[in-house]
């Protein structure tokens, strides 16, 4: 049903222009402290991890400060170590100063789950967390993992008790680290899953910080004595951790729902007849985050950049990590994630040098072929006899809506009875997996009975949208509370051009920095001021192409009129299967970007559309 | 004025007769006085009676004890005056306080007034709670010979209205005392009834050969000048609202106003730790229900009556029985007859009454039932030292449902919902000597303030920061939820910041699934809440009088009993001598 070919990345790497100049890579030049000391000009964060401690900082007075739900700007910065955000409600900022309050000041706790894999058991405990410490809400990320919203400074530590106590944790869910590390959920594939969840796993423990700061701030552990010697506390981190975040999936074709073009090191399964897997083509360079008026910063999507067997995945994530820690810009944090470096170094010096730190040569990448980035809603049935049912959660926001689905309340039901697993995925769902043939009607019974959704309309089941207000202090317009009553009027455009059932993804986030991936949909929405978005359109359905700023700041109530005619062109001019990000650009309504470093050319409507 | 005072108070003379004395004597020559003491001298030596008789003084001043139980200050200053006529008249007063009484001194008290409030349900003033439950007990001493009267004070609107009242009375006369007047017992608008029972008091307690030259005072009006002693007026005064805010966040389900009063001629002498009374007005609301259920609709004279000067919301078993007179209402009769009448007003307001038990009412007869509308003291969370002539306040509005109706606090609501900035409100200074910070500003201060309790320490905190009083001072503060209800909670950062604070503690009872208080607070900081009252710290708690301040005192026993290893006799002894040096006080409602 679907004839777009997928785009074998490495082959885009062959026809990129040939010429470029890339600066010497500081090779066997691994920064050191007293380095990182004199350099004047290294990024604030830069001397905030150096004189923390290994991520103490003075986070354990702060939290004895009883008259403030806050912590100090430097402790802000180090707390997304452990895996929180200081975050205030934005929505009362207005009348604080008044009524003689401080900023509501609350912390987003994120979990690390890698793979997004949680047992019953355990979601029941972090269902009770939710409604106990953070307004009976519990949101999956696009990032599969859960967060907690709204957790008061008072909370901190019995929150993250209650968490350690279902052996879960919130190392580097934040921060200048290796991030949760995502899996792809595809339970048909049983074999594939259990090898890429396996590798997520592995990941995920082997590149984790070691400092204890975190079992002694938060669990009162006791602080290790002795052991300050920086090989000894962080062997591979060291005190200054990374220059930036640092994000890995793990992809399982033909399904991209890990979006795996958007992550700085993937690892894409390599399947034999038998669904499995002989080796890994290892992704590197892909990034969202950029900044408004600032061109020197752009999304990028990911190059693949060799193949891997099995047994040295692990080493190769190290190594990937290891030379980024090494390279990458620690003087400017708007440069520093890898994309950038892969940009400046160039990826043959950056392939050289882990193959170097790995010891042997990559092999070449092998084919490989996605056809979406979404997920599969409904019943699925696994290659082991066993079924799984993805429900479709707006938002990834699972909490009981008024007179609206009971998501809390009939996830935690469905806990309840439950044997096999819950599993999380990277566009904010959750997996009902590994039920037996008779235990269906049971769970089925109980989606019923909560109105949990199995499903929404074409354009809904494709969509994400980050938190952005109120606690996100970054964002500069709505999303999450925005995109839902857009896509009514976008669904009934939609249908009166007889493409309600047509698949088109749509992200919004209330910034630039991506946290849905916005610039590889084939709508996206990024905020520019209260009810004012950059419209972005061209990317790929399968999230393996950048998208291109179509239209600066449209009105929120424009939107609707500004996509109607490209609709209705796109519903008499579309070939079979052809997509419509694919579309907008043959049509010549918008340019194709290549990757990253042409993000920015060529923006703007490249011809009126037609007015419907 | 330059008037010369010469003659005591206590001469025995009347106002007008000493006023003539001092402008004679007070412009005589030394000589001419030594020749006047001669002169009188010399004539009651050759048995001369004067023209003009003057009030004669007792032949012996006859001692008299006068001792008070008093929480918010009405008994205290009407012990005040008992004494002020009571030298006058020629007795020998002497005042003591309840916390101070030392029940041994009793029996040879010969002639004794007590004048006691009773306090929430039925109970003593907390400063009175010691001797009042020795005064109980089994160990207290036989009064034979003593003569007694008691002034009881109390509010209708609660059950056991005037209880400690009516239990002293028995008690002095089952210790073998005897009745010389009989008691008292006072609602809200005391003044004028207390000054009756006063002059009555003192004339039958007067020894028989004592003059009947009774000097009439006029305690509710004592006009400013007549008197060398300038006691605040008690007119009210008219000031303006020039900051009205609510301190609850929006998502709050409380509603704390902060008031800001300006005085047009200056702020009254008002200390930390004073309250200030509001003079309400009702809701107009339930004024048109109740002239709707009177059958009064229309009566604009009454209307305003209702609105300002009546309590229309309190209903007593008196108010039943005044209903019953006015009307004769057969049925009201019964509720009474019954005996259910108690149980039935429990909740239930004036309005419920006149709807259980509809009658034709006439305008006196609406008079007669209520009660005059009394003012409502709020603690000041002001120091004039950084406010000027300005008085804060911090008022939670009371609202709540009971039997199907939605009530709501007379004073808070009106200023809740009827009060803005620019409006205009009667209010009148009520002074406290009984919360008071230290008098050496070096002394540390530990404030205990839950909700809108915390209002006297905010004027404390701003008292000391204006002076640079070097003591530490530590408060602990609670309220339901942090993000919500931490009221002044930028002041204290500041405060904090600057030093006027050195410490705070917290305790917000629903953010988490157990309730936490400030006395769990003060029990988890044991040690060091003892450590500053071992170096002489002060102690206050301000706020719910019912559970808070009685949990507080029973977590300052448990802190002595753990950190000094005390029996909790002991440590209940620790704490009772604190209590008798001043050093642990309460503001508390």
């Amino acid at each position: 049903m679907d004839d777009h070919s997928p785009r074998d990345t490495a082959e885009t790497q062959a026809t990129a222009p040939a010429k470029r100049v890339y600066e010497t890579p500081p090779t066997e030049r691994p920064i050191t402290d007293a380095e990182a000391a004199r350099a004047a000009q290294l990024a604030a964060n830069e001397h905030i991890k150096i004189a923390s401690g290994y991520l103490r900082g003075t986070l354990a007075d702060g939290l004895l400060k009883h008259a403030t739900g806050a912590i100090s700007e430097d402790d802000g910065q180090l707390v997304k170590f452990h895996g929180m955000y200081m975050q205030d409600d934005r929505d009362l900022r207005p009348e604080r100063t008044k009524k003689k309050l401080d900023k509501a000041y609350s912390f987003m706790i994120r979990l690390r789950i890698a793979g997004g894999v949680i047992t019953p058991k355990q979601w029941l405990a972090l269902d009770h967390i939710a409604v106990t410490y953070a307004g009976s809400a519990l949101r999956a990320t696009t990032r599969q993992t859960f967060q907690y919203h709204g957790v008061i400074k008072a909370n901190l530590k019995r929150t993250m008790a209650a968490i350690d106590a279902t052996l879960l944790d919130t190392i580097a869910a934040c921060g200048d680290v290796n991030r949760n590390v995502m899996a792809a959920t595809n339970p048909a594939q049983a074999g594939a899953h259990k090898a890429a969840y396996q590798l997520a796993k592995n990941i995920s423990d082997s590149l984790l910080p070691k400092t204890s700061a975190w079992r002694e701030i938060w669990l009162d552990g006791e602080r290790v004595v002795g052991g300050e010697e920086e090989a000894e506390v962080e062997p591979v981190y060291g005190r200054t951790y990374l220059p930036r975040k640092f994000k890995t999936v793990i992809a399982v074709p033909p399904s991209n729902e890990v979006d795996i073009f958007a992550h700085d090191l993937g690892f894409i399964a390599i399947l034999d007849k038998q669904n499995q897997v002989t080796g890994w083509n290892v992704t590197v360079g892909g990034g969202m985050g950029m900044t408004h008026g600032e061109p020197d910063t752009f999304p990028r999507t990911a190059d693949v950049m060799g193949f891997v067997a099995p047994e040295d995945a692990i080493r190769v994530a190290e190594a990937v990590m290891t030379v980024q820690r090494d390279w990458g810009n620690r003087k400017n944090r708007k440069n520093a994630r890898l994309k950038y470096t892969i940009e400046r170094y160039g990826l043959d010096a950056f392939r050289a040098e882990v193959e170097k730190r790995i010891g042997k040569p990559l092999g070449a990448p092998k084919p490989f072929a996605f056809t979406d980035n979404g997920d599969r809603y409904g019943w699925v049935a696994g290659d082991d006899g066993r079924y799984h049912l993805t429900l479709y959660v707006p938002s990834g926001r699972i909490k009981d809506i008024a007179d609206g689905p009971q998501f809390l309340t009939g996830l935690r039901r469905i806990a309840e009875v439950h044997q096999g697993d819950f599993r999380l995925t990277g566009n904010q769902n959750v997996i009902i997996a590994n039920v037996p043939a008779e235990k269906r009607a049971e769970i089925d019974a109980l989606v019923d009975e909560y109105g949990l959704t199995r499903g929404a309309s074409a354009l809904r089941r494709n969509s994400l949208a980050c938190v952005a207000l109120p606690t996100c202090g970054l964002a500069l317009a709505e999303s999450e509370r925005y995109l839902p009553d857009l896509m009514t009027e976008l669904e009934e455009s939609l249908a009166s051009h007889g493409l309600a059932e047509e698949p088109i993804t749509i992200r919004s986030t209330g910034c630039p920095n991506g946290c849905a991936r916005p610039f590889i949909s084939e709508i996206g929405l990024v905020g520019r001021g209260p009810e004012r978005y950059h419209l972005y359109l061209g990317a790929a359905h399968d999230g393996s192409r950048l998208s291109k700023l179509y239209k600066e700041d449209v009105a929120a109530s424009e939107i609707r009129n500004t996509l109607d005619p490209l609709f209705a062109d796109y519903a008499k001019g579309r070939q079979p299967g052809e997509h419509f990000g694919d579309y907008l650009i043959r049509a010549g309504h918008v340019a194709r970007t290549t990757n990253g470093p042409d993000f920015h050319a060529r923006t703007g409507a490249l011809k009126p559309a037609a007015q419907s | 004025m330059s008037r010369q005072n010469l003659l005591p108070r206590t001469a025995p003379f009347g106002d007008g007769e000493r006023a003539s004395l001092d402008a004679v004597l007070g412009t005589a020559s030394p000589t001419q006085r030594a020749w006047l003491a001669g002169f009188l001298a010399g004539l009651d030596a050759a048995g001369g009676q004067p023209a003009a008789v003057p009030a004669a003084p007792p032949k012996a001043a006859a001692p008299l004890t006068v001792i008070y139980a008093s929480e918010s200050g009405n008994s205290e200053a009407l012990a005040g005056n008992v004494a002020k006529l009571a030298r006058k008249q020629g007795f020998k007063p002497k005042v003591v306080d309840f916390a101070d009484l030392d029940l041994a001194t009793l029996p040879k008290a010969g002639k004794l007034i007590a004048i006691a409030a009773t306090w929430g349900e039925g109970e003593p003033p907390a400063r009175a709670v010691r001797a009042y439950g020795e005064l109980m007990g089994e160990g207290a001493p036989r009064l034979d010979g003593v003569e007694f009267a008691v002034l009881s004070l109390g509010d209708t609107s609660y059950a056991e209205f005037c209880a400690i009242g009516k239990a002293l009375d028995a008690r002095f006369e089952a210790l073998g005392g005897k009745r010389a007047a009989e008691r008292a017992d006072l609602d809200l608008d005391f003044e004028k009834p207390a000054a009756d029972w006063i002059k009555g008091t003192l004339k039958a307690l007067a020894p028989a050969d004592a003059s009947d030259n009774v000097v009439a005072v006029d305690f509710a009006r004592a006009a400013p000048g007549e008197d060398d002693d300038v006691e605040p007026s008690r007119e009210p005064l008219v000031v303006e609202v020039v900051e009205h805010v609510n301190l609850n966040s929006s998502r709050s389900d409380k509603e704390t106003i902060h008031l800001a009063l300006a005085f047009e001629d200056g702020a009254p002498a008002y200390e930390p730790g004073d309250s200030l009374e509001i003079f309400p007005e009702n809701d107009p609301q339930l004024v048109d229900e109740i002239l709707n259920a009177a059958g009064l609709t229309g009566d604009e004279a009454l209307r305003k009556a209702l609105l300002a000067e009546r309590d229309i919301t309190t209903l007593s078993a008196a108010t039943i029985e005044r209903f019953v007179k006015a009307t004769g209402h057969t049925e009201a009769q019964k509720l009474i007859d019954s005996g259910e009448a108690k149980a039935w007003i429990e909740g239930r307001h004036l309005i419920d009454l006149l709807a259980a038990y509809p009658a034709e009412l006439t305008p006196e007869h609406v008079t007669t039932i209520t009660r005059p509308l009394p003012p409502r003291a709020y603690s000041i969370a002001s120091s004039r030292k950084e406010v000027g002539d300005e008085v804060h306040l911090a008022i939670v509005a009371v609202r709540y449902e009971a039997h199907g109706r939605a009530r709501a606090g007379v004073a808070s609501v009106h200023v809740a919902d009827r009060i803005r900035d620019g409006a205009k409100l009667r209010v009148r200074l009520k002074p406290n000597r009984h919360f008071r910070l230290p008098q050496d500003p070096a002394t540390d201060i530990i404030m205990v303030g839950p909700g809108t309790g915390v209002a006297p320490f905010r004027a404390f905190v701003q008292e000391r920061r204006a002076i640079e009083a070097p003591g530490r001072s530590w408060l602990f503060f609670g309220d339901r939820h942090f993000l919500h209800d931490f009221l002044y909670q930028l002041e204290w950062q500041d405060a904090l910041e600057d030093r006027s604070l050195t410490k705070i503690d917290v305790a917000f009872s629903r953010d988490q699934p157990e309730k936490i208080y400030v006395q769990d607070r003060i029990v988890q900081n044991a040690k060091e809440l003892v450590s500053w009252l071992d170096g002489g710290a002060h102690f206050y708690v301000c706020g719910d009088a019912k559970n808070m301040a009685k949990d507080v005192r029973a977590a300052v026993v448990k802190a002595y009993e753990t950190v000094k290893a005390l029996s909790p006799a002991e440590a209940e002894a620790q704490v009772a001598a604190l209590e008798r040096s001043h050093r642990y006080q309460q503001d508390v409602y």
